[in-house]
């Protein structure tokens, strides 16, 4: 090239502005999560293994504790307001933490749903078809439930006026998780008992 | 060879050998029928090479000014950024094919997206117009707004797929891939395009933007040419667990 290294640097950095520099690194960014997401997404053998462990840890009975509006109300009434909003606080990660295990459960699920459909057998192959869309639903429902809890972490004391959305998502991530706890062990099980 | 040649030397490889590439590519989707699940995908490698040969003979021609050049460059540009929406379409109805539940809620959530991507796109054209106000100027913020749009959307994908614990198939994220890389890419390089007047660091960029095609085609090629992994077996797995799982999820789910 006939131009200089030093007068295409002085033009770069002397002409482009700040906006162009950020997009410059923000697709820098997306290049790299592309290529980590294209590495990761090699062929992994599915592992129902790793599908039942994750179900099984989810230790249900203290799941319900932690969701469960009457032990909230105790703890209102016998604590003081500030160790209540600190506990609060607590309780609602602890809960954030389960509602992630029980997603994490359902992706492995649906990796396991997905291989039954490529299943010979057309009627394995149906029921993988009905796991998985299951899987999906409840994977996102996580995710909307998780979202809902972080407004009552963030301000515990909102509870009151959010009360009844939150305790619909509350009941239903309890309802769910007890379930997928009750599947993993056929007995309702949790994993302190099956330990 | 003076150094100038070297660099038209360069350009010229950079420019041919994508496309060159591209022909084989072309070939491989016609070969393996692939066509018939990609069309639209089938149909962007077909224009990019019509595209080239259009270009090449207009740079060739001596008679041809640098502004008609521009403006058959301009045009055919923004029908390429339109077939790449219909790949970025494509390769997300592949990745849904067989989930109704995701068909509707994945599709809706990608529409928002890309809604919200555009109003992004729109606001930095107004903010961030560019070096000048020459209408070429005006094409490459174009292109950039656009590959924030195409490079948001793949990224969703591709990330959307990785948090459901999607399955693709190999040769659509292939091509979701591929395309990826080129959006991040024109992304990058037209932010800079667009700001950039010199014109040594124009020339670089113009090296970089066509080394970056080589790239992508090699991905799609890659990616194309690799047979379809084996579905994985279930033998160790007994059918009625399936069932199982399948009939707690559906009791969980309040059906």
């Amino acid at each position: 090239m006939e131009y200089g290294v030093a007068a295409i640097a002085g033009a770069l950095i002397g002409q482009i502005p700040i906006v162009a520099w950020t997009l410059v690194a923000i697709a820098f960014c997306a290049l790299g999560i592309m290529v980590y997401v294209a590495i990761r997404s090699r062929t992994r053998p599915v592992d129902l293994e790793k599908a039942t462990q994750a179900v099984r840890a989810l230790d249900i009975e203290a799941f319900r504790n932690l969701i469960d509006p009457a032990e909230e109300k105790f703890l209102r009434d016998n604590l003081p307001p500030r160790q209540f909003r600190a506990i609060k606080r607590q309780r609602g990660w602890a809960t954030l933490i389960y509602l992630w295990e029980a997603g994490r459960a359902s992706t492995a699920l649906a990796g396991f749903g997905q291989a039954a459909q490529r299943s010979s057998d057309p009627e394995m192959a149906a029921a993988g078809l009905q796991l998985t869309e299951n899987a999906f639903r409840l994977r996102l429902q996580t995710v909307t439930a998780g979202l809902h809890l972080l407004p009552g972490i963030v301000f515990p004391t909102l509870q009151g006026r959010a009360l009844p959305p939150l305790l619909d998502q509350y009941e239903r991530a309890a309802d769910i998780v007890f379930r997928l706890g009750r599947l993993s062990s056929g007995g309702g099980l949790t994993r302190s008992e099956s330990a | 060879m003076s150094p100038m040649n070297w660099y038209t030397a360069l350009s010229l490889f950079l420019w041919i050998a994508p496309h060159v590439l591209l022909g084989v590519l072309a070939v491989i989707l016609y070969r393996r029928r692939l066509y018939r699940e990609f069309p639209c995908f089938f149909a962007y490698v077909l224009y990019e090479i019509a595209e080239f040969i259009l270009l090449f003979t207009l740079h060739s021609i001596p008679r041809v000014t640098n502004q008609q050049y521009m403006y058959a460059y301009t045009a055919t540009l923004l029908l390429s950024i339109a077939l790449r929406f219909g790949v970025i379409d494509e390769v997300s109805r592949d990745l849904l094919r067989n989930s109704k539940f995701l068909k509707v809620a994945a599709r809706r959530s990608l529409q928002c997206l890309a809604g919200l991507l555009l109003g992004a796109g729109v606001l930095l054209a107004v903010y961030a117009p560019g070096a000048s106000g020459r209408w070429q100027t005006g094409v490459f913020v174009v292109n950039r707004g656009a590959a924030v749009v195409q490079c948001g959307l793949l990224l969703a994908l591709l990330l959307f797929s990785r948090f459901l614990g999607l399955s693709w198939r190999r040769h659509g994220f292939g091509i979701a891939l591929g395309l990826g890389v080129l959006a991040s890419a024109d992304l990058a390089t037209f932010a800079l395009r667009a700001a950039l007047t010199s014109r040594p660091a124009v020339e670089l960029l113009n090296l970089l933007i066509t080394g970056s095609y080589l790239v992508y085609v090699s991905i799609w090629i890659g990616y194309l040419l690799a047979p379809e992994p084996r579905p994985v077996t279930l033998t160790a797995l007994p059918q009625n667990e399936v069932k199982t799982w399948n009939t707690e999820l559906q009791r969980l789910l309040g059906r």
